[in-house]
């Protein structure tokens, strides 16, 4: 009876129902996309790090990883060093540069990555074979579509400008051996990969043995925070910065959002809620009448709550359900706006769906529904039953 | 000449070793944030090293530089030092290169006429505009505002839908009142003004809470963040502009809201609105 009672009373005002369950579907849709934009940044981020093997990585001392043109000397012999500890199964250098590379009369600028194919954790190779030899290169679709390359085709590459002399420094003729995807790399950002010596010759005894970045590899079981600091205190020409480390530090700098989210994220579970109560108080008060005769008749107190508590919870409920799909859509449109961040890595989502986030919308939805009718369910089941129906009689 | 260093990590702070420098030591501005967290003062002597531990040039503190409001350097941590360009490129071997010159021109024409010498001549460099470098090193805060923007949309339906909403609710309380009323002979149209007015005071007075709970939360955001990114700049600015938009925008929905939630009113007939 009581769920017939709460289904009539809604269905009784259709329009009024109809839009506090839209308003609330709006403020469940802000309110998930704040819980996926509060933990998406996070879990994107790990993974992306993780997604590659390597848990430590090792930036010239003081900087995060590729955040300044700073290079690590002697990369050589810190290489060596942290193959011969028990804990490293593997070493990936990695020296970064900005390369000219022209092709029939057409020169672009793109990003080169000098690595060692063997433990590399970069890139992908999409077809073809990484690049191994002096003369390779593998390359990926932007740069490709840039010159108008295939694989087989060879390209002039150069490291920088003579002034004086007016001609290229650090020219190479390459061979396009593979189609690679860089997993760290700007989406529509042009790269390409080379072997970290060609890489490291072509820029001249400035970059001779220096590496832009390290990323170490632990064995099975090691433990990643005693190794992060064993390595930071015992080479001191580098930072070495843990998954977590790293993902605290891009937190720090991305706080921004983290708090937008919690601001925006309270302000649209206060908005539900303050409609839905508003919703139910008027509503209550339009039929003081009718709850008083339902006492009359031997209904209980609690049957009484219990009947208000339905109404604001399915109106929560339902605008929860439909807020869903539109959090979704709504996620998906304010993630392609954020994606355009200048650098951000193709893989970084900022709104990552995740089945928790939807239960914890779903969850502080219902609870908010559940107590947004309590006040005006107390007050309607708590009035005199006699004093009410005069009053109602009378009207 | 003063050269920018943008690179903390190529310089090392120490102690000032036992070894005599080789000529009188020159002198540094330091970042007042790197001051501060170092414990450095005007007149201090550090060494500056291109690798931490190496042997490196002696200088003295001689100006705290107080960091511009550069946006997009809020959310860097990095530290900065001014050095004369001279050391600066002796100490980290750089030659005689430099990575930028900053030309001044002598207005618009001319730095048109400027780039395109330059750019004809010259070879291994390009020369932008500083319009061109602002355009490229604001698509940060280009992104930014777009998504603020998609937020304030959102915001606006939800405001919308929720004023629809109270003003329903307070039509609809009012129905036995308002049929009264048009059977005494007020007319629908007297009824719509003045729901209608209602609404729209509602949203004015709403909207004067509103500027005013915004300026507080412009003004807590400000020192918030300044304190966060340690830095003078303006996170959040509340213009009269800005005000007159959510003001204006305000009305309309109030307005909007009030004359769909009269509709409903006025279209009933008046013995309908009593329940008969």
């Amino acid at each position: 009876m009581i769920l017939s009672l709460a289904r009539a009373s809604l269905v009784r005002h259709r329009t009024r129902t109809l839009l506090a369950v839209i308003g609330v579907a709006i403020s469940a849709a802000m309110l998930l996309d704040m819980v996926m934009l509060a933990s998406g940044m996070r879990v994107s981020f790990r993974s992306l790090l993780l997604s590659q093997g390597f848990q430590i990585r090792l930036a010239p001392r003081g900087t995060l990883p590729f955040d300044t043109d700073a290079t690590i000397p002697g990369a050589s012999s810190i290489i060596a060093r942290l193959e011969a500890r028990a804990d490293v199964l593997a070493v990936s250098p990695v020296l970064g540069a900005q390369l000219h590379v022209e092709r029939g009369g057409a020169s672009v600028s793109a990003a080169a990555l000098g690595t060692l194919a063997a433990v590399q954790g970069d890139y992908k190779v999409l077809t073809g074979r990484a690049p191994t030899g002096d003369g390779e290169a593998a390359v990926n679709d932007a740069l490709l579509a840039a010159v108008g390359a295939r694989i087989g085709d060879t390209l002039r590459v150069a490291a920088g400008f003579d002034p004086q002399l007016r001609g290229y420094t650090g020219q190479r003729t390459i061979r396009i051996v593979g189609r690679v995807h860089f997993t760290y790399l700007a989406a529509g950002e042009r790269a390409l990969a080379l072997p970290l010596a060609v890489l490291q010759a072509m820029e001249g005894p400035s970059q001779a043995d220096r590496v832009s970045l390290m990323m170490v590899r632990l064995r099975d079981g090691a433990a990643v925070e005693a190794a992060r600091q064993a390595i930071d205190r015992e080479i001191p020409e580098v930072s070495a910065i843990s998954t977590a480390s790293a993902i605290e530090q891009v937190e720090q700098r991305l706080s921004y959002f983290r708090q937008l989210a919690f601001i925006l994220g309270t302000v649209s579970l206060a908005v539900g809620f303050l409609l839905v109560t508003t919703l139910v108080t008027v509503s209550v008060n339009e039929r003081l009448g009718e709850i008083a005769v339902l006492r009359a008749i031997g209904v209980r107190r609690i049957r009484i709550v219990e009947q208000i508590l339905i109404e604001g919870t399915v109106i929560m409920l339902g605008g929860a359900v439909a807020g869903l799909g539109l959090g979704l859509l709504t996620a998906r449109y304010l993630n392609s706006i954020l994606a355009a961040f200048p650098g951000l890595p193709e893989a970084i989502d900022f709104f990552l769906f995740q089945p928790r986030d939807a239960w914890v919308a779903l969850g502080l939805l219902a609870a908010c529904g559940i107590l947004a009718g309590v006040y005006p369910a107390w007050h309607g089941a708590s009035r005199p039953i006699a004093g009410t129906l005069r009053e109602e009689a009378v009207a | 000449m003063i050269a920018l260093l943008p690179l903390i990590p190529l310089l090392a702070a120490q102690s000032i070793d036992s070894q005599p420098p080789r000529h009188p030591p020159r002198t540094i501005a330091v970042d007042e944030r790197l001051a501060r967290d170092a414990g450095l003062r005007i007149g201090d002597t550090l060494v500056l090293a291109p690798t931490p531990g190496q042997a490196g040039d002696t200088v003295i503190v001689s100006a705290l530089v107080k960091r511009p409001a550069d946006p997009s350097e809020v959310a860097r941590g990095a530290y900065r030092i001014r050095v004369h360009l001279d050391e600066l490129q002796q100490l980290v071997g750089y030659g005689e290169r430099v990575e930028r010159f900053a030309v001044a021109t002598r207005g618009h024409a001319a730095t048109d006429t400027a780039l395109g010498a330059i750019d004809a001549s010259a070879f291994g460099f390009r020369a932008y505009s500083s319009r061109e470098i602002a355009v490229e090193s604001s698509t940060t805060f280009l992104v930014v505002s777009r998504f603020h923007r998609a937020i304030g949309v959102i915001t606006i339906v939800a405001s919308a839908v929720f004023l629809l909403c109270i003003m329903l609710l307070k039509v609809d309380e009012r129905r036995r009142d308002v049929a009264a009323l048009r059977l005494m002979g007020i007319s629908a149209r007297t009824i719509m003004r003045s729901v209608v007015l209602e609404s729209a005071l509602i949203a004015a007075c709403g909207s004067v809470a509103g500027v005013a709970l915004g300026s507080a939360v412009s003004a807590f955001v400000n020192w918030h963040y300044q304190r966060v990114y340690r830095t003078p700049l303006t996170f959040s600015l509340v213009t009269g502009e800005i005000i007159g938009i959510a003001v204006a925008l305000s009305l309309c929905l109030g307005v909007g809201a009030g004359w769909l939630a009269a509709q409903r009113l006025v279209r009933q007939p008046p013995l309908s609105l009593f329940g008969r």
